[in-house]
Protein backbone atom coordinates (compact mmCIF):
# COMPACT_ATOMS: atom_id res chain seq x y z
CA UNK A 1 0.00 0.00 0.00
CA UNK A 2 2.99 2.25 0.52
CA UNK A 3 3.63 1.81 -3.19
CA UNK A 4 0.23 3.09 -4.25
CA UNK A 5 0.47 6.21 -2.13
CA UNK A 6 3.88 7.00 -3.53
CA UNK A 7 3.09 6.89 -7.21
CA UNK A 8 3.30 10.11 -9.19
CA UNK A 9 0.33 12.41 -8.65
CA UNK A 10 -2.12 12.35 -11.58
CA UNK A 11 -2.52 15.36 -13.77
CA UNK A 12 -5.62 16.70 -12.04
CA UNK A 13 -3.96 16.70 -8.68
CA UNK A 14 -0.95 18.53 -10.06
CA UNK A 15 -3.24 21.07 -11.72
CA UNK A 16 -4.99 21.67 -8.44
CA UNK A 17 -1.83 21.91 -6.50
CA UNK A 18 0.36 24.12 -8.57
CA UNK A 19 -1.57 27.38 -8.09
CA UNK A 20 -1.79 26.69 -4.36
CA UNK A 21 1.91 26.17 -4.07
CA UNK A 22 2.56 29.45 -5.81
CA UNK A 23 0.61 31.20 -3.12
CA UNK A 24 2.79 29.57 -0.47
CA UNK A 25 1.66 26.50 1.41
CA UNK A 26 0.43 23.41 -0.46
CA UNK A 27 -2.92 21.84 0.42
CA UNK A 28 -1.15 19.25 2.57
CA UNK A 29 0.81 22.00 4.25
CA UNK A 30 -2.38 23.85 5.13
CA UNK A 31 -3.87 20.68 6.56
CA UNK A 32 -0.78 20.10 8.68
CA UNK A 33 -0.25 23.66 9.83
CA UNK A 34 -2.84 24.05 12.62
CA UNK A 35 -1.96 20.77 14.34
CA UNK A 36 1.79 21.24 14.03
CA UNK A 37 1.42 24.78 15.31
CA UNK A 38 -0.41 23.63 18.44
CA UNK A 39 1.97 20.70 18.88
CA UNK A 40 4.98 23.00 18.61
CA UNK A 41 3.46 25.32 21.21
CA UNK A 42 2.85 22.52 23.70
CA UNK A 43 6.14 20.71 23.06
CA UNK A 44 8.99 22.79 21.62
CA UNK A 45 8.60 25.66 24.05
CA UNK A 46 8.47 23.36 27.09
CA UNK A 47 11.44 21.42 25.70
CA UNK A 48 13.59 24.57 25.48
CA UNK A 49 12.31 25.45 28.91
CA UNK A 50 13.31 22.16 30.52
CA UNK A 51 16.82 22.49 29.06
CA UNK A 52 17.09 26.00 30.52
CA UNK A 53 15.79 24.70 33.85
CA UNK A 54 18.40 21.94 33.92
CA UNK A 55 21.10 24.61 33.70
CA UNK A 56 19.66 26.76 36.46
CA UNK A 57 18.70 26.95 40.06
CA UNK A 58 14.95 27.55 39.76
CA UNK A 59 13.24 29.53 42.49
CA UNK A 60 9.48 29.57 42.89
CA UNK A 61 9.14 32.22 45.58
CA UNK A 62 7.48 35.41 44.33
CA UNK A 63 7.16 34.36 40.72
CA UNK A 64 9.88 32.36 39.06
CA UNK A 65 13.59 32.99 39.09
CA UNK A 66 16.33 31.32 37.10
CA UNK A 67 19.88 31.48 38.44
CA UNK A 68 22.37 30.19 35.91
CA UNK A 69 24.45 27.41 37.44
CA UNK A 70 25.95 25.91 34.27
CA UNK A 71 26.35 22.16 34.38
CA UNK A 72 26.03 21.85 38.17
CA UNK A 73 22.77 19.87 37.97
CA UNK A 74 24.29 17.55 35.40
CA UNK A 75 27.51 16.83 37.32
CA UNK A 76 25.37 16.23 40.38
CA UNK A 77 23.16 13.84 38.39
CA UNK A 78 26.08 11.67 37.36
CA UNK A 79 27.54 11.48 40.87
CA UNK A 80 24.23 11.04 42.74
CA UNK A 81 24.14 7.51 44.13
CA UNK A 82 20.43 7.80 44.98
CA UNK A 83 19.52 8.57 41.36
CA UNK A 84 21.67 5.70 40.13
CA UNK A 85 19.90 3.44 42.61
CA UNK A 86 16.59 4.61 41.15
CA UNK A 87 17.80 3.85 37.64
CA UNK A 88 18.83 0.37 38.75
CA UNK A 89 15.42 -0.12 40.37
CA UNK A 90 13.77 1.17 37.19
CA UNK A 91 15.72 -1.37 35.14
CA UNK A 92 14.71 -4.24 37.44
CA UNK A 93 11.08 -3.03 37.48
CA UNK A 94 11.21 -2.65 33.71
CA UNK A 95 12.71 -6.08 33.01
CA UNK A 96 10.29 -7.80 35.42
CA UNK A 97 7.10 -6.06 34.27
CA UNK A 98 7.79 -6.05 30.55
CA UNK A 99 9.28 -9.56 30.69
CA UNK A 100 6.29 -11.05 32.51
CA UNK A 101 3.83 -9.12 30.35
CA UNK A 102 5.45 -10.47 27.18
CA UNK A 103 5.55 -14.02 28.53
CA UNK A 104 1.97 -14.06 29.84
CA UNK A 105 0.68 -11.99 26.93
CA UNK A 106 2.04 -14.39 24.31
CA UNK A 107 0.75 -17.36 26.32
CA UNK A 108 -2.73 -15.87 26.68
CA UNK A 109 -2.86 -14.96 22.98
CA UNK A 110 -1.92 -18.53 22.02
CA UNK A 111 -4.59 -19.91 24.36
CA UNK A 112 -7.27 -17.57 22.97
CA UNK A 113 -6.18 -18.41 19.42
CA UNK A 114 -6.86 -22.10 20.14
CA UNK A 115 -10.26 -21.33 21.62
CA UNK A 116 -13.26 -21.80 19.38
CA UNK A 117 -16.32 -21.47 21.59
CA UNK A 118 -16.83 -18.20 23.45
CA UNK A 119 -13.72 -16.64 21.99
CA UNK A 120 -15.24 -13.16 21.79
CA UNK A 121 -16.43 -13.22 25.39
CA UNK A 122 -13.09 -14.52 26.65
CA UNK A 123 -11.17 -11.88 24.70
CA UNK A 124 -13.39 -9.07 25.98
CA UNK A 125 -13.04 -10.24 29.59
CA UNK A 126 -9.27 -10.58 29.27
CA UNK A 127 -8.90 -7.08 27.78
CA UNK A 128 -10.79 -5.25 30.55
CA UNK A 129 -7.89 -4.28 32.84
CA UNK A 130 -6.11 -2.22 30.21
CA UNK A 131 -8.93 0.32 30.01
CA UNK A 132 -8.67 1.02 33.72
CA UNK A 133 -7.19 4.21 35.11
CA UNK A 134 -3.81 3.18 36.60
CA UNK A 135 -4.67 5.14 39.74
CA UNK A 136 -7.67 2.84 40.29
CA UNK A 137 -5.48 -0.22 39.62
CA UNK A 138 -3.13 1.03 42.32
CA UNK A 139 -5.92 1.75 44.82
CA UNK A 140 -7.61 -1.57 44.07
CA UNK A 141 -4.25 -3.31 44.55
CA UNK A 142 -3.99 -1.60 47.90
CA UNK A 143 -7.46 -2.84 48.82
CA UNK A 144 -6.67 -6.43 47.81
CA UNK A 145 -3.36 -6.48 49.69
CA UNK A 146 -4.56 -4.66 52.81
CA UNK A 147 -3.33 -6.75 55.74
CA UNK A 148 -6.67 -6.53 57.60
CA UNK A 149 -9.38 -6.52 54.92
CA UNK A 150 -7.60 -7.52 51.71
CA UNK A 151 -8.87 -10.51 49.72
CA UNK A 152 -5.45 -11.46 48.37
CA UNK A 153 -3.70 -10.83 51.69
CA UNK A 154 -6.28 -13.12 53.33
CA UNK A 155 -5.87 -15.80 50.63
CA UNK A 156 -2.05 -15.76 50.88
CA UNK A 157 -2.34 -16.04 54.64
CA UNK A 158 -4.85 -18.94 54.43
CA UNK A 159 -2.62 -20.88 52.02
CA UNK A 160 0.29 -20.10 54.28
CA UNK A 161 2.48 -18.33 51.75
CA UNK A 162 2.68 -14.89 53.33
CA UNK A 163 1.15 -13.26 56.36
CA UNK A 164 2.94 -9.93 56.68
CA UNK A 165 2.06 -6.45 55.46
CA UNK A 166 2.51 -6.87 51.71
CA UNK A 167 3.03 -3.19 50.84
CA UNK A 168 4.95 -2.60 54.05
CA UNK A 169 7.94 -4.81 53.31
CA UNK A 170 10.51 -4.02 50.67
CA UNK A 171 10.57 -7.21 48.59
CA UNK A 172 6.85 -7.96 48.77
CA UNK A 173 5.98 -4.32 48.02
CA UNK A 174 8.21 -4.33 44.94
CA UNK A 175 6.68 -7.60 43.76
CA UNK A 176 3.16 -6.34 44.45
CA UNK A 177 3.51 -3.15 42.38
CA UNK A 178 5.20 -5.19 39.64
CA UNK A 179 2.27 -7.61 39.54
CA UNK A 180 -0.25 -4.75 39.50
CA UNK A 181 1.46 -3.37 36.40
CA UNK A 182 1.58 -6.85 34.88
CA UNK A 183 -2.12 -7.31 35.65
CA UNK A 184 -3.07 -4.09 33.88
CA UNK A 185 -0.85 -4.36 30.78
CA UNK A 186 -0.57 -8.09 29.94
CA UNK A 187 -3.91 -7.80 28.06
CA UNK A 188 -2.38 -5.22 25.71
CA UNK A 189 0.44 -7.62 24.75
CA UNK A 190 -2.11 -10.43 24.35
CA UNK A 191 -4.25 -8.24 22.07
CA UNK A 192 -1.29 -7.31 19.84
CA UNK A 193 0.05 -10.88 19.61
CA UNK A 194 -3.45 -12.21 18.92
CA UNK A 195 -3.69 -9.79 15.97
CA UNK A 196 -0.42 -11.23 14.67
CA UNK A 197 -1.65 -14.81 15.12
CA UNK A 198 -4.96 -14.28 13.33
CA UNK A 199 -3.21 -12.70 10.35
CA UNK A 200 -1.07 -15.82 9.79
CA UNK A 201 -1.95 -17.77 6.65
CA UNK A 202 -3.84 -20.86 7.83
CA UNK A 203 -2.57 -23.13 5.04
CA UNK A 204 1.00 -23.10 6.34
CA UNK A 205 -0.15 -24.25 9.76
CA UNK A 206 -2.45 -26.90 8.34
CA UNK A 207 0.34 -28.22 6.13
CA UNK A 208 2.65 -28.51 9.13
CA UNK A 209 -0.09 -30.28 11.04
CA UNK A 210 -0.60 -32.76 8.18
CA UNK A 211 3.12 -33.48 8.27
CA UNK A 212 2.61 -34.57 11.84
CA UNK A 213 4.60 -31.81 13.51
CA UNK A 214 3.80 -31.58 17.22
CA UNK A 215 2.21 -28.46 18.71
CA UNK A 216 5.45 -27.36 20.31
CA UNK A 217 7.57 -27.81 17.22
CA UNK A 218 4.97 -25.97 15.12
CA UNK A 219 5.02 -23.20 17.70
CA UNK A 220 8.81 -22.97 17.76
CA UNK A 221 9.55 -23.40 14.06
CA UNK A 222 6.58 -21.76 12.37
CA UNK A 223 4.33 -19.67 14.62
CA UNK A 224 6.87 -17.74 16.68
CA UNK A 225 9.10 -16.80 13.71
CA UNK A 226 5.99 -15.64 11.82
CA UNK A 227 4.80 -13.34 14.58
CA UNK A 228 8.25 -12.14 15.68
CA UNK A 229 7.66 -8.71 14.13
CA UNK A 230 4.41 -8.25 16.02
CA UNK A 231 6.09 -9.41 19.23
CA UNK A 232 8.79 -6.76 18.81
CA UNK A 233 6.13 -4.09 18.27
CA UNK A 234 4.40 -5.18 21.50
CA UNK A 235 7.73 -5.15 23.33
CA UNK A 236 8.57 -1.62 22.20
CA UNK A 237 5.09 -0.22 22.91
CA UNK A 238 5.18 -1.65 26.43
CA UNK A 239 8.77 -0.52 26.97
CA UNK A 240 7.95 3.08 26.18
CA UNK A 241 4.85 3.06 28.36
CA UNK A 242 6.72 1.40 31.23
CA UNK A 243 8.91 4.51 31.47
CA UNK A 244 6.00 6.86 30.81
CA UNK A 245 3.56 6.00 33.58
CA UNK A 246 4.04 5.97 37.33
CA UNK A 247 0.48 6.31 38.68
CA UNK A 248 0.28 2.81 40.13
CA UNK A 249 3.33 3.27 42.37
CA UNK A 250 2.31 6.83 43.33
CA UNK A 251 -0.97 5.50 44.67
CA UNK A 252 0.32 2.41 46.43
CA UNK A 253 3.77 2.76 47.97
CA UNK A 254 4.80 6.16 46.54
CA UNK A 255 8.39 4.96 46.35
CA UNK A 256 8.52 3.29 49.76
CA UNK A 257 9.06 1.33 51.90
CA UNK A 258 12.67 2.44 52.37
CA UNK A 259 12.86 3.55 48.70
CA UNK A 260 12.22 -0.03 47.53
CA UNK A 261 9.87 1.09 44.74
CA UNK A 262 11.39 4.51 44.02
CA UNK A 263 11.86 4.22 40.27
CA UNK A 264 13.16 7.23 38.30
CA UNK A 265 9.84 9.00 37.55
CA UNK A 266 8.86 8.79 41.23
CA UNK A 267 12.21 10.29 42.24
CA UNK A 268 11.84 13.02 39.61
CA UNK A 269 8.35 13.91 40.85
CA UNK A 270 9.51 13.98 44.45
CA UNK A 271 12.58 16.09 43.62
CA UNK A 272 10.42 18.60 41.77
CA UNK A 273 7.23 18.81 43.79
CA UNK A 274 8.24 17.82 47.30
CA UNK A 275 11.72 19.33 47.52
CA UNK A 276 11.06 21.95 44.79
CA UNK A 277 14.52 21.32 43.37
CA UNK A 278 13.20 22.02 39.86
CA UNK A 279 16.54 22.51 38.12
CA UNK A 280 17.85 19.16 39.27
CA UNK A 281 14.54 17.48 38.45
CA UNK A 282 14.83 18.91 34.92
CA UNK A 283 18.22 17.20 34.50
CA UNK A 284 16.69 13.88 35.62
CA UNK A 285 13.77 14.48 33.24
CA UNK A 286 16.05 15.10 30.27
CA UNK A 287 17.99 11.92 30.98
CA UNK A 288 14.68 10.01 30.91
CA UNK A 289 13.77 11.73 27.67
CA UNK A 290 17.05 10.57 26.12
CA UNK A 291 16.23 6.94 26.93
CA UNK A 292 12.75 7.34 25.40
CA UNK A 293 14.11 8.89 22.22
CA UNK A 294 16.43 5.92 21.69
CA UNK A 295 13.44 3.58 21.99
CA UNK A 296 11.23 5.72 19.75
CA UNK A 297 14.01 5.55 17.15
CA UNK A 298 14.06 1.75 17.34
CA UNK A 299 10.29 1.68 17.03
CA UNK A 300 10.29 3.86 13.93
CA UNK A 301 13.06 1.82 12.33
CA UNK A 302 10.98 -1.34 12.78
CA UNK A 303 7.91 0.38 11.34
CA UNK A 304 9.97 1.25 8.28
CA UNK A 305 11.34 -2.26 7.89
CA UNK A 306 7.79 -3.56 7.92
CA UNK A 307 6.88 -0.97 5.32
CA UNK A 308 4.42 0.66 7.67
CA UNK A 309 5.94 4.06 8.23
CA UNK A 310 4.63 6.35 5.59
CA UNK B 1 -4.00 -26.37 15.53
CA UNK B 2 -7.47 -27.09 16.81
CA UNK B 3 -7.55 -28.32 20.38
CA UNK B 4 -9.66 -31.36 19.48
CA UNK B 5 -6.87 -32.71 17.31
CA UNK B 6 -4.20 -32.12 19.94
CA UNK B 7 -3.18 -34.64 22.56
CA UNK B 8 -5.02 -35.36 25.77
CA UNK B 9 -2.79 -32.80 27.47
CA UNK B 10 -3.94 -29.88 25.36
CA UNK B 11 -7.59 -31.00 25.49
CA UNK B 12 -7.57 -30.69 29.26
CA UNK B 13 -4.85 -28.04 29.33
CA UNK B 14 -6.58 -25.33 27.34
CA UNK B 15 -9.68 -24.90 29.55
CA UNK B 16 -7.46 -24.96 32.64
CA UNK B 17 -5.18 -22.26 31.22
CA UNK B 18 -8.15 -20.13 30.18
CA UNK B 19 -9.74 -20.64 33.58
CA UNK B 20 -6.63 -19.44 35.40
CA UNK B 21 -6.28 -16.47 33.04
CA UNK B 22 -9.90 -15.45 33.57
CA UNK B 23 -9.64 -15.81 37.35
CA UNK B 24 -6.47 -13.70 37.40
CA UNK B 25 -8.08 -10.99 35.25
CA UNK B 26 -11.63 -10.90 36.50
CA UNK B 27 -11.37 -11.52 40.26
CA UNK B 28 -9.92 -8.09 41.19
CA UNK B 29 -12.50 -6.27 39.05
CA UNK B 30 -15.40 -8.38 40.26
CA UNK B 31 -14.24 -7.93 43.85
CA UNK B 32 -14.15 -4.17 43.40
CA UNK B 33 -17.68 -4.05 42.00
CA UNK B 34 -19.00 -6.48 44.66
CA UNK B 35 -17.35 -4.54 47.47
CA UNK B 36 -18.92 -1.30 46.29
CA UNK B 37 -22.34 -2.83 47.09
CA UNK B 38 -21.34 -4.34 50.43
CA UNK B 39 -22.58 -2.94 53.74
CA UNK B 40 -19.78 -1.26 55.70
CA UNK B 41 -19.60 -3.90 58.44
CA UNK B 42 -19.28 -6.77 55.94
CA UNK B 43 -16.55 -4.85 54.14
CA UNK B 44 -14.36 -4.69 57.20
CA UNK B 45 -14.93 -8.31 58.21
CA UNK B 46 -11.60 -10.07 58.57
CA UNK B 47 -12.84 -13.05 56.56
CA UNK B 48 -13.97 -12.04 53.07
CA UNK B 49 -17.55 -13.00 52.37
CA UNK B 50 -19.67 -13.41 49.26
CA UNK B 51 -23.07 -13.45 50.92
CA UNK B 52 -24.38 -10.03 51.84
CA UNK B 53 -27.40 -7.80 51.32
CA UNK B 54 -26.44 -5.35 48.58
CA UNK B 55 -26.65 -1.68 49.44
CA UNK B 56 -26.24 1.59 47.58
CA UNK B 57 -24.91 3.35 50.70
CA UNK B 58 -21.44 3.98 49.27
CA UNK B 59 -22.79 5.42 46.03
CA UNK B 60 -25.21 7.60 47.99
CA UNK B 61 -22.34 8.88 50.11
CA UNK B 62 -20.39 9.82 46.97
CA UNK B 63 -23.20 12.01 45.68
CA UNK B 64 -24.24 13.75 48.87
CA UNK B 65 -22.85 16.07 51.47
CA UNK B 66 -19.51 17.85 51.39
CA UNK B 67 -17.63 15.37 49.26
CA UNK B 68 -20.11 15.20 46.40
CA UNK B 69 -18.25 13.91 43.36
CA UNK B 70 -20.61 15.61 40.87
CA UNK B 71 -18.22 18.51 40.14
CA UNK B 72 -15.31 16.06 39.73
CA UNK B 73 -17.26 14.11 37.12
CA UNK B 74 -18.06 17.33 35.28
CA UNK B 75 -14.40 18.43 35.34
CA UNK B 76 -13.32 15.04 34.04
CA UNK B 77 -15.86 15.15 31.23
CA UNK B 78 -14.95 18.70 30.20
CA UNK B 79 -11.16 18.24 30.34
CA UNK B 80 -11.15 14.84 28.61
CA UNK B 81 -13.95 15.74 26.18
CA UNK B 82 -12.63 19.10 24.98
CA UNK B 83 -9.08 17.84 24.61
CA UNK B 84 -10.38 14.84 22.65
CA UNK B 85 -12.46 17.00 20.28
CA UNK B 86 -9.52 19.35 19.60
CA UNK B 87 -7.05 16.48 19.17
CA UNK B 88 -9.30 14.48 16.82
CA UNK B 89 -10.25 17.51 14.69
CA UNK B 90 -6.68 18.70 14.23
CA UNK B 91 -5.49 15.09 14.01
CA UNK B 92 -7.82 14.33 11.08
CA UNK B 93 -6.60 17.34 9.12
CA UNK B 94 -2.93 16.78 9.86
CA UNK B 95 -3.11 13.00 9.54
CA UNK B 96 -4.55 13.41 6.05
CA UNK B 97 -1.99 16.06 5.16
CA UNK B 98 0.83 13.83 6.34
CA UNK B 99 -0.48 10.72 4.58
CA UNK B 100 -0.88 12.49 1.24
CA UNK B 101 2.25 14.63 1.21
CA UNK B 102 5.73 13.88 0.04
CA UNK B 103 8.27 16.42 1.12
CA UNK B 104 11.86 16.25 2.13
CA UNK B 105 12.26 15.82 5.85
CA UNK B 106 8.83 14.15 6.19
CA UNK B 107 10.46 11.36 8.20
CA UNK B 108 11.86 13.87 10.64
CA UNK B 109 8.48 15.53 11.11
CA UNK B 110 6.88 12.11 11.63
CA UNK B 111 9.53 11.16 14.17
CA UNK B 112 9.11 14.42 16.00
CA UNK B 113 5.33 13.87 16.21
CA UNK B 114 5.56 10.33 17.50
CA UNK B 115 8.33 11.09 19.99
CA UNK B 116 5.99 13.61 21.63
CA UNK B 117 3.54 10.82 22.36
CA UNK B 118 6.23 8.69 23.96
CA UNK B 119 7.81 11.33 26.19
CA UNK B 120 7.78 10.34 29.88
CA UNK B 121 4.95 12.12 31.67
CA UNK B 122 7.11 13.17 34.61
CA UNK B 123 9.49 14.95 32.22
CA UNK B 124 6.60 16.70 30.42
CA UNK B 125 4.95 17.86 33.65
CA UNK B 126 8.00 19.70 34.87
CA UNK B 127 8.37 22.54 32.32
CA UNK B 128 4.57 22.76 31.89
CA UNK B 129 4.20 23.33 35.61
CA UNK B 130 6.51 26.35 35.53
CA UNK B 131 4.97 27.67 32.30
CA UNK B 132 1.42 27.22 33.63
CA UNK B 133 2.39 29.00 36.81
CA UNK B 134 3.19 32.25 35.11
CA UNK B 135 0.53 32.02 32.41
CA UNK B 136 -2.19 31.45 34.98
CA UNK B 137 -3.21 28.10 33.53
CA UNK B 138 -2.30 26.34 36.76
CA UNK B 139 -5.45 25.24 38.56
CA UNK B 140 -7.75 25.78 35.57
CA UNK B 141 -9.52 23.25 33.39
CA UNK B 142 -7.89 24.87 30.33
CA UNK B 143 -4.50 23.97 31.79
CA UNK B 144 -5.58 20.31 31.92
CA UNK B 145 -6.92 20.47 28.36
CA UNK B 146 -3.59 21.83 27.13
CA UNK B 147 -1.72 19.21 29.15
CA UNK B 148 -3.82 16.41 27.63
CA UNK B 149 -3.13 17.78 24.16
CA UNK B 150 0.58 17.07 24.72
CA UNK B 151 -0.18 13.35 24.36
CA UNK B 152 -3.56 13.26 22.58
CA UNK B 153 -2.62 15.49 19.66
CA UNK B 154 0.52 13.60 18.51
CA UNK B 155 -1.41 10.36 19.04
CA UNK B 156 -4.38 11.54 16.94
CA UNK B 157 -2.18 12.86 14.10
CA UNK B 158 -0.20 9.63 13.98
CA UNK B 159 -3.17 7.25 14.07
CA UNK B 160 -5.24 9.21 11.58
CA UNK B 161 -2.19 9.27 9.32
CA UNK B 162 -2.09 5.47 9.55
CA UNK B 163 -5.80 5.16 8.72
CA UNK B 164 -5.64 7.62 5.79
CA UNK B 165 -2.51 5.98 4.39
CA UNK B 166 -4.49 2.72 4.16
CA UNK B 167 -6.93 4.42 1.77
CA UNK B 168 -6.14 4.25 -1.90
CA UNK B 169 -5.91 7.86 -3.15
CA UNK B 170 -7.51 6.89 -6.47
CA UNK B 171 -10.99 7.47 -4.99
CA UNK B 172 -10.13 11.05 -4.13
CA UNK B 173 -8.48 11.47 -7.52
CA UNK B 174 -11.63 10.26 -9.25
CA UNK B 175 -13.69 12.79 -7.31
CA UNK B 176 -11.29 15.54 -8.31
CA UNK B 177 -11.53 14.55 -11.98
CA UNK B 178 -15.28 15.06 -11.55
CA UNK B 179 -14.53 18.58 -10.40
CA UNK B 180 -14.29 18.27 -6.63
CA UNK B 181 -11.82 20.49 -4.84
CA UNK B 182 -9.07 18.97 -2.72
CA UNK B 183 -10.94 19.99 0.39
CA UNK B 184 -14.19 18.35 -0.69
CA UNK B 185 -12.26 15.24 -1.83
CA UNK B 186 -10.98 15.06 1.73
CA UNK B 187 -14.26 15.89 3.46
CA UNK B 188 -16.75 14.01 1.26
CA UNK B 189 -14.65 11.05 0.06
CA UNK B 190 -11.76 10.27 2.40
CA UNK B 191 -13.22 11.30 5.75
CA UNK B 192 -16.38 9.11 5.62
CA UNK B 193 -14.21 6.09 4.78
CA UNK B 194 -12.13 6.41 7.93
CA UNK B 195 -15.05 6.82 10.35
CA UNK B 196 -14.03 3.69 12.31
CA UNK B 197 -10.57 5.20 12.59
CA UNK B 198 -12.00 8.47 13.87
CA UNK B 199 -14.14 6.63 16.43
CA UNK B 200 -11.16 4.58 17.61
CA UNK B 201 -8.93 7.64 17.87
CA UNK B 202 -11.59 9.60 19.75
CA UNK B 203 -12.28 6.78 22.19
CA UNK B 204 -8.60 6.16 22.90
CA UNK B 205 -7.96 9.90 23.41
CA UNK B 206 -10.92 9.96 25.78
CA UNK B 207 -9.63 6.92 27.71
CA UNK B 208 -6.08 8.31 28.00
CA UNK B 209 -7.20 11.68 29.34
CA UNK B 210 -10.08 10.38 31.51
CA UNK B 211 -7.62 7.96 33.13
CA UNK B 212 -4.91 10.55 33.72
CA UNK B 213 -3.74 11.06 37.26
CA UNK B 214 -0.23 12.57 37.11
CA UNK B 215 -1.16 15.72 35.16
CA UNK B 216 -4.36 16.26 37.12
CA UNK B 217 -2.72 15.93 40.52
CA UNK B 218 -0.04 18.47 39.56
CA UNK B 219 -2.04 20.99 37.54
CA UNK B 220 -5.60 20.99 38.82
CA UNK B 221 -6.90 23.33 41.48
CA UNK B 222 -9.96 23.14 43.72
CA UNK B 223 -12.21 24.03 40.76
CA UNK B 224 -10.75 21.67 38.19
CA UNK B 225 -10.00 18.43 40.02
CA UNK B 226 -10.96 15.31 38.13
CA UNK B 227 -12.45 11.97 39.13
CA UNK B 228 -9.11 10.12 39.60
CA UNK B 229 -8.10 12.86 42.05
CA UNK B 230 -11.35 12.39 43.98
CA UNK B 231 -10.52 8.67 44.18
CA UNK B 232 -7.00 9.20 45.49
CA UNK B 233 -8.26 11.78 48.00
CA UNK B 234 -10.35 9.10 49.68
CA UNK B 235 -7.05 7.72 50.98
CA UNK B 236 -6.04 9.71 54.05
CA UNK B 237 -3.30 9.29 56.61
CA UNK B 238 -5.66 7.85 59.19
CA UNK B 239 -8.17 5.76 57.30
CA UNK B 240 -9.46 4.60 53.95
CA UNK B 241 -13.18 4.27 53.25
CA UNK B 242 -12.98 1.16 51.09
CA UNK B 243 -16.70 1.20 50.37
CA UNK B 244 -16.59 4.63 48.77
CA UNK B 245 -13.27 3.87 47.15
CA UNK B 246 -14.53 0.74 45.38
CA UNK B 247 -17.69 2.64 44.39
CA UNK B 248 -15.74 5.51 42.83
CA UNK B 249 -13.40 2.97 41.22
CA UNK B 250 -16.38 1.32 39.58
CA UNK B 251 -17.64 4.72 38.36
CA UNK B 252 -14.23 5.61 36.86
CA UNK B 253 -13.61 2.24 35.24
CA UNK B 254 -16.98 1.04 33.92
CA UNK B 255 -17.58 3.65 31.15
CA UNK B 256 -14.02 3.28 29.80
CA UNK B 257 -14.23 -0.52 29.61
CA UNK B 258 -17.56 -0.14 27.83
CA UNK B 259 -16.41 2.34 25.18
CA UNK B 260 -13.06 0.58 24.83
CA UNK B 261 -14.69 -2.73 23.98
CA UNK B 262 -16.98 -1.02 21.43
CA UNK B 263 -13.98 -0.27 19.19
CA UNK B 264 -12.25 -3.58 19.93
CA UNK B 265 -11.93 -4.43 16.25
CA UNK B 266 -9.74 -1.37 15.54
CA UNK B 267 -8.07 -1.26 18.94
CA UNK B 268 -4.87 -2.95 17.80
CA UNK B 269 -4.27 -0.36 15.08
CA UNK B 270 -4.80 2.40 17.61
CA UNK B 271 -2.76 1.02 20.46
CA UNK B 272 0.21 -0.05 18.32
CA UNK B 273 0.23 3.38 16.67
CA UNK B 274 -0.63 1.75 13.37
CA UNK B 275 2.19 -0.81 13.42
CA UNK B 276 -0.18 -3.80 13.59
CA UNK B 277 -3.58 -3.97 11.91
CA UNK B 278 -6.68 -6.13 12.30
CA UNK B 279 -7.73 -8.44 15.09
Amino acid sequence: MAVTTQKAPPATEARHRRPLRQRGLSFEGKMLAPALGVLAAVSIFPFIYIIAMSLSLVGLIGGISFDWVGLDNWTRLFSDGAVWASWLRSVVFFVLTVGLEMLFGIGIALAIYETRRGRNVVTSLVLMPMFMAPVIVGLLGRFLTDSTYGLYAWALDEIGIYNGDILGNTTSAFLAVTLMDVWEWTPLVALIVLAGLTSMPRQVLEAAEMDGASYWSRLRDIVLPMISGVIIVALLIRSMDAIRYFDIITNTTNGGPADATKIVPIRLYETAFRFFDLGYAAAIGLSMLAVTIIMANLFLRILKQRGLAR
Amino acid sequence: MTPSRGGVGSRIGLPVVLGVVLLWTVVPLAWMVLSSFKPADELTATTPTLSFTPTLDHYDALFSGGNNIGPYIRNSLVAAGVSTVIAVTLGCLAGYGLARSRFRGKDHVAFWIISQRMAPIAAVILPLFVIFRFTGLLGSTWGLIVAYLTFNLPFAIWIMNAFFAELNPSLEEAAMIDGASRWSAFRDVALPLVLPGIATTAILCLVFSWNDYAFAVTFSGPDSQTLPIAASQLVTQTSIDWGQLTAIGTIVVAPMILVGLIVRKWLVTGLTLGAVTGE
